[in-house]
């Protein structure tokens, strides 16, 4: 900074010499430099003042234009993200054929406590106890008064709980919303439905899953909001099924059988109509699966699928399949005579017939008599080779395509040497085990005119094309057969006034638990039938485990004393209800006829 | 010693001074406080008791103290500037202290009529400290390091003590303020460069640093950002506040529901709703146009203020009313910032008219100084 002298020698003597006081010009100059730093300040402080008003006006526009956006906003209260609303998403309902609710949704509650917020835990906890009887009070004031943030109390509560729990009044309390899966109808169904349960849980709302039967199968369907609330309709009929569930439940009851399945299957869609295993359960409330080492066999546990998981050996029913397919093969015709006189030995094995029937019947007699020897025989006509190719044709070798989680359960057992022996026993039903479902199918083929069609649990709109197994000549003369077998052969207890049935009995002894041969005592009772029997729409199988009617002096097993009647009064109750009109049988009047296996 | 010299014999005495008040001045700080006595009135409903007529009683007394405080020359303020300085900072050791023994966050002391919080004193004294200081120091030395550093001092021991009690919106004030006063006597600017600076790199490092070893912030800590910077995330927690006085704002409107009409913040969806969160009242009530208002009252204030400080040769008086003014903007501008979303959610009220004693008083007492700057400013 270059300053002017206060005093410049030059002007000091000029001023001498002129005579003037040269304070005079320092006094004059100091005023001069007094007055730049005056100016230069208050350039700075003008300056500044200028940066600060900016500021100011800036802070201003901020605070202003915040303001008018928000007065221009549309007030909106904030939608509360909450983690898990995405799974509150209504699980689609289950129907019946006609619409009628299978499951559903209810709106309910979880409960859970947050103790910081409470004002008395100890009266809270004594409430809670008294809502909940189930519920400790000792624990929950424990619980309350432990320091713990977060308690879950009840996963599940009912509005009338709700209310309750509200009553008390605590602030602690807190209910997070829950979507819970209703089975109307109870235990109506259940080994179809299966049953639901919570999977991820958080408090403001829980996932359903489903973990057993078509909840689990159609879990990604029941669930996906793309559907739209639309129901997953399925085949089942639900006053059939409450019917055949009834009747089966009285027979099951009276004949002291341990369990007890039945399975009602349309011939022409594949529709099933009713499915039923007892024991039951209630969906609403599934019981825990049996655990090892509790003396429980998974066969006796309620969530056992007697019908579509259950591998039994199915005993004469089986007969059918040997003749019917010894006919499609031209071996035999239903009057073609077979030798019957036993025992018939195959190696060191022997087969008996339950009664001696004489040295030859025709086949049909074979069938409508139950003789074991007679179809052996037609099965070695037919040979192993054949055999098999036949019974797999009809899906006996394979678990049923049922849209259920347990129908993969239902593997077939089949003999791990397939011998001459083994395709006589198994003609008659022995030496190979499967499902009520698959004797279902296998009926089916010859109810239907010889077409293999798939069962299902869905609706369907038109019937199967299903593969040919047999000419329809063919699965017409074994429903002839069929038909003897209730007006004059072992399941006479099967006729129903006004509705043609055909069927087959099968009385299989129960094989003991880690081989070793088969009770003596224990028997799988089976009667396999469709009806109308000169145009069947239906087939029906029902299965009896270990029953024995004790009306008579000795105790009777047989499937003709047993699942016959059963499935006799079932028919009578579900025809009507099927729209099946009664129709007087052309023909003789069936006589009462013994009964045997 | 100020580079200007005071004429004496041209300032008013005695009960003359009356007529030399800033007169617009106050009425306007009463405008503002009627505007307040509206807001408590309508927030409790239409009940004058609850907070209304305390508040009006306050105004009353801060007006006379206001009026006292101007009657005395403004050179008896610059003179004791120091003891009332090295007082508050006493003061301020004495909540600490008696705060610890007190097993609390203890802000104020017990004066008997009105808790006091030093803290809110600290606000002018600091102002004055830096205004006499300024005013002392020759305009030479002011942007030398060392003389700089004194007043960074000044501000910085004040600030700490109140950071202590924790009282964030205080500290910040307090920070702000001063550096506004170091700013106006002239500092020079490439001081706040830096310091600007280093702050902008410090909260850059801070944000950087997430998520790695050396994170300087504590993930909760970290999370409270998150919410400011977006308060949907968590509405009913720690942004409960901001959303809901958002709500309030924007269901005002451009012309409001109408005086007592508010539902937002009189149905008690609103914490702090007569204190810190008034502006979201009068915004619902009076919409708009009646937020404008008011922040025009405010602007009208500073304006004045700033206008007679311009005027005013004594530099004390200039810095003092400039470094009162900016703390007055400091208040009001914050308080909206946080009602508005704008700023986190720190415990500034709006000046006069949220409902608290300490604030009001304290204020009022500031502009008493102003009013004395102006009276016996030198002509």
């Amino acid at each position: 900074m270059i300053r002017t002298p206060l005093r410049p020698l030059a002007r000091i003597l000029d001023a001498r010499a002129k005579g003037e006081n040269p304070d005079a010009i320092e006094r004059e100059n100091i005023r001069i430099r007094h007055e730049q730093m005056r100016d230069k300040l208050r350039m700075r402080a003008e300056s500044r003042l200028l940066v600060l008003a900016l500021a100011f006006v800036v802070a201003y526009g901020a605070v202003g234009a915040r303001m008018g956006l928000l007065a221009a906003s549309e007030p909106a209260e904030p939608v509360t993200v909450a983690s898990g609303a995405s799974i509150l998403a209504q699980r689609s309902d289950i129907v019946d054929r006609r619409g009628r609710i299978l499951a559903t949704n209810m709106d309910t509650y979880s409960l859970y406590a947050q103790p910081q917020h409470m004002i008395e835990p100890l009266r809270a906890a004594k409430e809670l106890a008294r809502v909940f009887p189930d519920l400790d009070e000792e624990t929950l004031a424990k619980q309350f008064t432990g320091g713990r943030k977060f308690v879950w109390i009840k996963k599940k509560i009912s509005p009338e709980q709700y209310q309750a729990v509200h009553d008390i009044g605590s602030p602690g309390l807190l209910f997070g919303p829950r979507e819970m899966r209703l089975y109307p109808n109870g235990a109506l169904a259940s080994h179809i439905l299966g049953g639901a349960s919570f999977g991820r849980e958080g408090v403001h709302a829980a996932e359903v899953i489903g973990v057993a039967g078509v909840e689990k199968t159609f879990d990604d369907f029941l669930r996906d909001p793309a559907n739209n609330g639309a129901p997953l309709e399925l085949s089942i009929d639900l006053t059939v099924q409450a019917a055949v569930e009834r009747v089966l439940y009285g027979g099951m009851k009276l004949l002291n059988a341990k369990g007890a399945a039945a399975v009602l299957m349309d011939v022409h869609t594949g529709e099933v109509l009713s499915l039923a295993s007892l024991p039951d359960f209630d969906p609403n409330d599934r019981p825990r699966p049996p655990v090892a080492g509790d003396g429980q066999t998974q066969d006796d546990s309620p969530l056992f699928n007697r019908a579509v998981q259950g591998v039994y050996e199915l005993g004469s029913t089986f007969k059918i399949f040997a003749v019917a397919q010894a006919m499609e093969l031209g071996l035999v015709n239903p009057d073609t005579m077979i030798d019957t006189r036993g025992p018939l030995t195959w190696g060191k094995h022997r087969i008996r017939d339950f009664h001696n029937y004489g040295n030859e019947l025709s086949a049909t007699t074979v069938i409508v008599k139950s003789s074991n020897i007679g179809t052996a025989r037609i099965a070695q006509m037919i040979g192993v080779d054949r055999q098999k190719d036949f019974l797999e044709s009809l899906g006996l070798f394979q678990p049923t395509p049922l849209e259920m989680l347990e129908a993969k359960g239902g593997q077939p057992l089949l003999p791990p040497n397939w011998s001459e022996l083994s395709t006589m026993t198994i003609s008659y039903g022995h030496g190979m085990s499967a499902t009520p479902l698959h004797l279902a199918t296998g009926y089916a083929a010859i109810a239907n005119g010889g077409r293999m069609i798939k069962p299902t649990l869905l609706k369907q709109a038109a019937p199967q094309e299903g593969t040919r197994v047999m000419r329809p000549e063919v699965a017409a003369r074994s429903r002839a057969m069929l038909r003897k077998v209730v007006t004059e052969g072992t399941a006479s207890f099967g006729e129903v006034p006004g509705y043609a049935v055909a069927g087959k009995t099968g009385t299989a002894d129960k094989p003991k638990p880690r081989g070793g041969g088969y009770y003596k005592d224990k028997v799988i009772a089976t009667f396999a039938t469709m009806f109308p029997a000169y145009d069947p729409k239906y087939v029906l199988i029902v299965t009896l485990d270990e029953p024995v009617e004790t009306s008579g002096s000795e105790p009777r097993r047989t499937a003709g004393w047993t699942a016959v009647p059963v499935a006799a009064e079932m028919i009578t109750r579900i025809a009507p209800l099927l729209g099946l009109r009664p129709e007087i049988e052309p023909g003789e009047l069936a006589g009462i006829t013994l009964t045997s296996n | 010693m100020s580079y200007l010299e005071y004429n004496v014999k041209h300032v008013p005495a005695g009960f003359r001074k009356v007529m030399y008040l800033h007169w617009p001045l106050a009425l306007l700080l009463a405008a503002v406080a009627g505007v307040g006595f509206l807001m408590l009135y309508s927030v409790a409903g239409g009940d004058v008791s609850r907070w209304a007529e305390p508040q009006i009683k306050r105004f009353a007394v801060g007006f006379v103290l206001m009026m006292a405080v101007a009657m005395v020359p403004a050179w008896f303020w610059r003179n004791i500037s120091g003891v009332a300085y090295g007082v508050t900072i006493l003061l301020l050791l004495a909540v600490e202290f008696f705060g610890a023994i007190g097993m609390g966050a203890q802000r104020w002391i017990d004066l008997g009529f009105m808790r006091l919080q030093p803290s809110e004193l600290a606000k002018i004294t600091t102002v004055m400290m830096l205004a006499a200081y300024y005013d002392w120091l020759p305009m030479a030395r002011v942007s030398r390091p060392l003389w700089v550093a004194v007043p960074v001092g000044i501000i910085l021991l004040p600030t700490y003590l109140t950071l202590r009690q924790p009282d964030l919106g205080t500290a910040l004030l307090l920070m702000l303020g001063g550096a506004i006063v170091l700013f106006m006597a002239g500092v020079h600017w490439l001081y706040f460069a830096v310091v600007i600076a280093a702050a902008v790199g410090t909260v850059w490092a801070v944000f950087e640093s997430r998520g790695t070893d050396w994170q300087l912030l504590k993930d909760y800590q970290f999370r409270r950002i998150d919410t400011f910077l977006d308060p949907s995330q968590d509405p009913l927690g720690a942004g409960y506040h901001i959303t809901q006085s958002k709500i309030a704002l924007g269901s005002g409107g451009w012309t409001g529901r109408g005086f007592m009409q508010g539902t937002q913040s009189r149905l008690n969806f609103l914490p702090e709703k007569h204190t810190d969160f008034i502006f979201t009242t009068l915004a619902e009530e009076f919409g708009f146009v009646g937020a404008v208002s008011l922040l025009g009252l405010y602007a009208l204030i500073i304006v004045f203020c700033v206008v007679t400080a311009v005027q005013n040769r004594d530099r004390f008086s200039s810095l003092m009313t400039l470094g009162i003014a900016s703390a007055f903007f400091l208040y009001f501008a914050i308080n909206m910032s946080m009602v508005m979303g704008l700023a986190p959610v720190v415990g500034v009220p709006l000046p006069l008219v949220s409902y608290g004693g300490s604030a009001m008083l304290v204020l009022m007492v500031a502009f008493g100084l102003v009013q004395s700057a102006h009276v016996h400013r030198p002509r």
